[in-house]
């Protein structure tokens, strides 16, 4: 960064910045109040302020005994879901973004248009076909038929092909061969290393997608016992007419699935490379 | 893009197979799971599930040609969503595009304080799920739980509305420029960060004031990833579903059709009819092509004239 | 249906269906058969039963059943009760995956039934029909055939803050005239209270209103359907809302938000038409004015009369892809009949269908949130008897429940006449049920 003239800030751009700041972490602080509230406080005490009667304790124990423990066994299902499916999507996207960055080959074009107009396709399009196709394979019910449609990232390829095509020098692959490396040998060990930071951004932002998804865990999976966090907290929002939504716990839920991830962008935060999104990296 | 690395395959073994090899996972995975499935979308659009015999009735499944085509042309709720989705876009692009740039360059000038802070903080909301993110707002939009209006009342102003026939437009655009925001800020704050700062220096030796700096070298530079992020955010309002739908039993503001992709999830979800779902979203799923590879096609004509 | 499948074979489409087999999308003509004939296996046998339910706490009924039959083991997934779980069950048909067990809500089961979905359960279920009043057997039976075993009911009464209603001094309405009048006063005497809100996002609440008004919106009659949601019952009703909501004496808000939760609870509504299992929500929403409702019968149209309608309830069906219909069919018998079972059912919050369910056992005391009327059960069991429905739920009730669901909302907010929604929910229905195939009676 370069150091300007003068070293104090200046008011306007400061309040400006600061006030995004505060339009985004507003709403997250509403979660952590109301979170705290007992469901007699909920709907009756000022929301814009916490409660000290025991709430959050109460909610948490109270999320705790939900179902023998059914709340943690939904986070876990996530971290599976979002965490295995994230990293496969990582492994097969960057053998196919490094092999269309530094490869000329039949077909290239075909392969990465057909890739690319993949990603205007809308869920709601796919969930249906997918689940019959998956259940003619047998994996629906299983954390596959979650998993596998999930790994196919048309955004996560772009991104790769365009982080090898940047990042990775031809000088040090035609070194690679010279000494006789495999082709895979030089992906594997050569081109990887070189592209971990695009990795991690890819990663990072698949294990967000996935964790967030509702529409495609919500189709594939019938036993509560494998839900992710959005389909069990959404089957608490939406119960019988007799049985209105839950939403002490669902409101102290959102906020318990929100940690992990801020966790993992906080952890992974140095490794970012996002400026990849646009195409522009440096070569 | 389409730089590329010269030929050195040939004359080594197994190497011309390498790329394929590589690209077959991602391929094979496209196609069972992205392209199969379109083309089944297509087929069941083609048909319908038909009475057989009078009385109760059992329904089959029917070959039914276009019919389903033909329908979700017909169909005026369809248009109406489309109307409200452009109506929200026409608030939510540019917010979400102006903010995130706005914050990007404040991000990258100098003499700005807690950029640390800000910058976390405003990408935050992207880790909430929409289904969360359309929920916890709702509870702020809500008079009787809002604490917007409490403060209001405080104050003695009167409750805002958020459900009111123009407002609902921002409400809903709200969510999702909330969410969206810092994800596109960070990728343009990135970029910026990639520029040579050299650059600058001239300007600024001659005198440019900070503001001019962003408007007539910063903002020009940016041009490809602005290109880039306003697609997907236009994707984005395209695929528009889980805000509205969250908010509409909240509101009678908000029908169950209110956006496109509602209305395919009404059809298939509510109705059950995935046969005419499925017809209506491989034409959205059409436009939605169209529509991209015009915009991508428009802002290519213009970078490549600007670079002449 | 074979020459297209020919033409289709050669398209690429079909190469992936012709991978899945015909159980893909065919299965629903080939299931026919099983569906009709009656069951077959010995209901005795071992088996492994999968349960989709949504009510809260079915798994102590579950439990119950588990730990008196060990061979016969049955697994629950608890599920969101929405309109996407009908869709998510018929996909799960149509792919050979669906539960054994379903909770189904009765005004689904047509729509289950025509789609070849459901066992026919005639043959299994017959020797409990005298459990059940002969109205509600009505609820799961169609052309002759009964689909499901009835679960719970949701008879419509009228909750009131008794503590509000003493000290503005108002007296509980017994007829829809007293209602509409004591809105206003409400209005009058305090304009931070409402008598109640009109909630128009729930169809199945307005058609229970339609049932006390003495509607009938579907009935087959000899093969054809004769559709009557715009009857003069209907339009009544939706007129009378109507008024009362544009004219600003009642809120026009939905109902189950974090808004309408907080005004239950601090008084800004003192009245809630809703059904037996109100209690049990408004401990749920209304924690801190426990013991302050009552219950009353429904408002009536005509002074002198006793009706009421039907609001929620559930039934239990068996699908029709199951392999062990005879011991999922022992099940639901089991579950809705059981004295033990039944108990158990009113502890967790269900209104049994069964009339030894509503007479006896867990019914004994009021609900825990009702100390302010020790006699609710009685009063609820009076009620109940009162209650009629229509004469069938239509093949596409989930088209006008829809239909009903866009439109009124719309029609709230505009300010609009609330009877011409009925019209254009009657013309939406009729026409679906063309589209499809139906013959339509009138129409």
């Amino acid at each position: 960064m370069s150091v300007p003239r003068g070293t104090r800030p200046k008011t306007l751009p400061t309040i400006v910045l600061a006030l995004g700041g505060v339009y985004a972490v507003l709403p997250l602080l509403w979660v952590v109040f109301a979170a705290t509230k007992t469901s007699e406080e909920l709907f009756t005490t000022f929301s814009g302020w916490p409660s000290f009667n025991g709430g959050l304790t109460g909610n948490l124990a109270a999320l705790n005994d939900y179902g023998d423990g059914r709340f943690w066994l939904w986070m876990l299902n996530s971290l599976i879901y979002a965490g295995g499916g994230a990293f496969l999507t990582v492994v097969i996207s960057a053998a196919a973004g490094y092999a269309l960055a530094k490869y000329r080959f039949a077909g290239q074009r075909l392969i990465f248009g057909a890739l690319l107009a993949g990603v205007l396709v809308p869920q709601i399009t796919l969930a249906i076909p997918q689940y019959l196709l998956l259940s003619e394979m047998g994996l629906v019910g299983t954390y596959w038929s979650v998993i596998l449609p999930s790994v196919i990232s048309p955004y996560s390829i772009y991104l790769c092909r365009i982080y090898a095509d940047a990042a990775v020098p031809d000088e040090i692959l035609e070194a690679g061969r010279v000494d006789g490396s495999s082709e895979f040998r030089l992906l594997w060990s050569v081109a990887a290393p070189i592209m971990t930071p695009g990795l991690v951004t890819v990663f990072l932002l698949q294990f967000i997608a996935i964790w967030n998804n509702f529409l495609l865990p919500y189709i594939m999976l019938a036993n509560d016992d494998l839900f992710p966090l959005t389909v069990g907290l959404y089957s608490l929002l939406n119960r019988g007419a007799s049985q209105p939504a839950l939403y002490t716990l669902v409101i102290t839920g959102s906020l318990l699935s929100i940690i992990p991830i801020v966790a993992l962008f906080l952890f992974l935060q140095r490794f970012w490379r996002l400026d990849l999104v646009a195409g522009s990296v440096k070569g | 893009m389409t730089r590329q690395s010269p030929a050195r395959s040939s004359g080594r073994r197994g190497a011309a197979a390498a790329p394929y090899l590589m690209t077959a996972p991602a391929v094979v995975l496209f196609v069972v799971f992205i392209l199969v499935p379109i083309g089944y979308a297509i087929w069941l659009s083609l048909h319908a599930m038909r009475v057989r015999g009078a009385g109760f009735g059992i329904r089959t499944e029917v070959f039914v040609g276009l019919e389903n085509y033909l329908d979700a042309f017909m169909d005026s709720a369809f248009f109406e969503s489309l109307q409200r989705m452009l109506a929200y876009g026409l608030v939510m692009v540019p917010a979400t595009m102006g903010l995130a740039l706005l914050f990007a360059l404040l991000l990258d000038a100098p003499r700005v304080g807690g950029k640390r802070y800000s910058r976390i903080t405003i990408f935050l909301p992207y880790a909430v799920p929409g289904v969360i993110a359309s929920l916890l707002w709702g509870f702020i939009y809500l008079p009787a739980v809002s604490p917007i209006s409490t403060a209001l009342e405080a104050i003695g102003l009167p409750a805002a509305d958020f459900f009111g026939d123009v407002s609902i437009f921002f409400s809903v655009a709200n969510i999702a420029v909330w969410g969206s925001v810092g994800f596109n800020m960070v990728v343009l704050y990135t970029t910026l960060r990639a520029i040579p700062k050299e650059l600058y220096d001239a300007a600024r030796l001659d005198g440019c004031a900070e503001w001019q700096i962003a408007l007539k070298i910063k903002i020009p530079l940016l041009r490809p990833a602005l290109t880039m992020t306003s697609v997907f955010t236009l994707i984005g309002m395209l695929q528009v579903f889980s805000e509205p739908a969250t908010l509409r039993p909240m509101t009678n503001a908000i029908t169950q059709d209110w956006v496109p992709l509602m209305r395919v999830y009404q059809q298939a979800f509510v109705e059950n009819d995935i046969y005419l779902g499925a017809a209506t979203s491989v034409l959205l799923a059409g436009a939605t092509v169209l529509l991209s590879l015009g915009a991508l096609g428009v802002f290519r004509v213009r970078n490549t004239r600007s670079e002449r | 249906m074979h020459s297209r499948r020919t033409f289709l074979a050669s398209s690429a489409a079909m190469l992936f269906l012709s991978a899945c087999g015909s159980g893909g999308t065919d299965g629903t003509g080939d299931a026919a058969a099983p569906a009709a004939s009656p069951i077959g296996g010995d209901e005795n046998a071992a088996a492994t039963l999968t349960f989709w339910a949504w009510a809260e706490n079915i798994q102590r009924v579950v439990d119950l059943w588990n730990s008196k039959n060990p061979t016969q083991k049955v697994a629950l997934s608890g599920q969101a009760a929405s309109d996407e779980l009908i869709a998510k069950f018929l996909t799960a048909v149509k792919a050979g995956n669906a539960p054994d067990i379903l909770q189904v809500e009765y005004q689904s089961l047509p729509t289950l039934i025509t789609n070849n979905a459901l066992q026919d359960l005639s043959s299994a279920i017959g020797d409990v029909k005298s459990a059940f009043p002969a109205g509600t057997w009505n609820l799961t039976s169609f052309g002759g055939a009964t689909y499901a075993v009835p679960q719970d009911v949701g008879p419509m009464m009228l909750f009131y803050r008794a503590d509000i209603f003493e000290d503005m001094g108002l007296k509980v309405p017994t007829t829809w005239e007293e209602f509409g009048a004591l809105a206003e006063t409400v209005r009058q005497k305090d304009d931070k209270r409402y008598l109640t809100t009109f909630s128009p996002g729930d169809a199945g609440w307005l058609a229970g209103f339609a049932q006390q008004a003495g509607a009938s919106w579907w009935t087959n009659d000899g093969g054809a359907w004769k559709v009557a949601i715009d009857d003069p019952a209907t339009r009544k009703m939706l007129s009378f809302w109507g008024g009362l909501v544009n004219s600003g004496a009642l809120l026009g808000d939905p109902m189950y938000t974090p808004q309408w939760n907080s005004q239950m609870n601090d008084g800004t509504i003192i009245a809630w038409p809703s059904a037996v299992w109100g209690s049990g929500v408004l401990a749920g929403v209304a924690p801190s004015s426990k013991g302050k409702w009552k219950m009353a019968p429904l408002p009536q149209w005509n002074a002198g009369e006793q009706f009421t309608g039907f609001w929620g309830g559930s039934s239990t069906a068996v699908s029709a892809s199951s392999k062990q219909k005879a011991q999922a069919a022992k099940f639901a018998k089991w579950m809705n009949t059981d004295p033990e079972a039944l108990k158990v059912l009113v502890e967790i919050g269900l209104y049994p269908s069964a009339t030894a369910g509503q007479t006896s056992g867990g019914l004994d005391a009021a609900p825990e949130y009702m100390t302010g009327q020790p006699d609710y059960y009685e009063a609820a069991a009076q009620i109940a008897q009162t209650a009629r429905g229509f004469s069938s739920w239509g093949p596409n009730t989930n088209v006008s429940y829809g239909a009903f669901e866009d439109l009124m909302p719309t029609a709230v907010k505009d300010r609009s006449d609330f009877a011409a929604v009925a019209t254009k929910v009657q013309e939406l229905s009729v026409a679906d049920l063309k589209k499809q195939g139906y013959e339509v009676a009138g129409g």
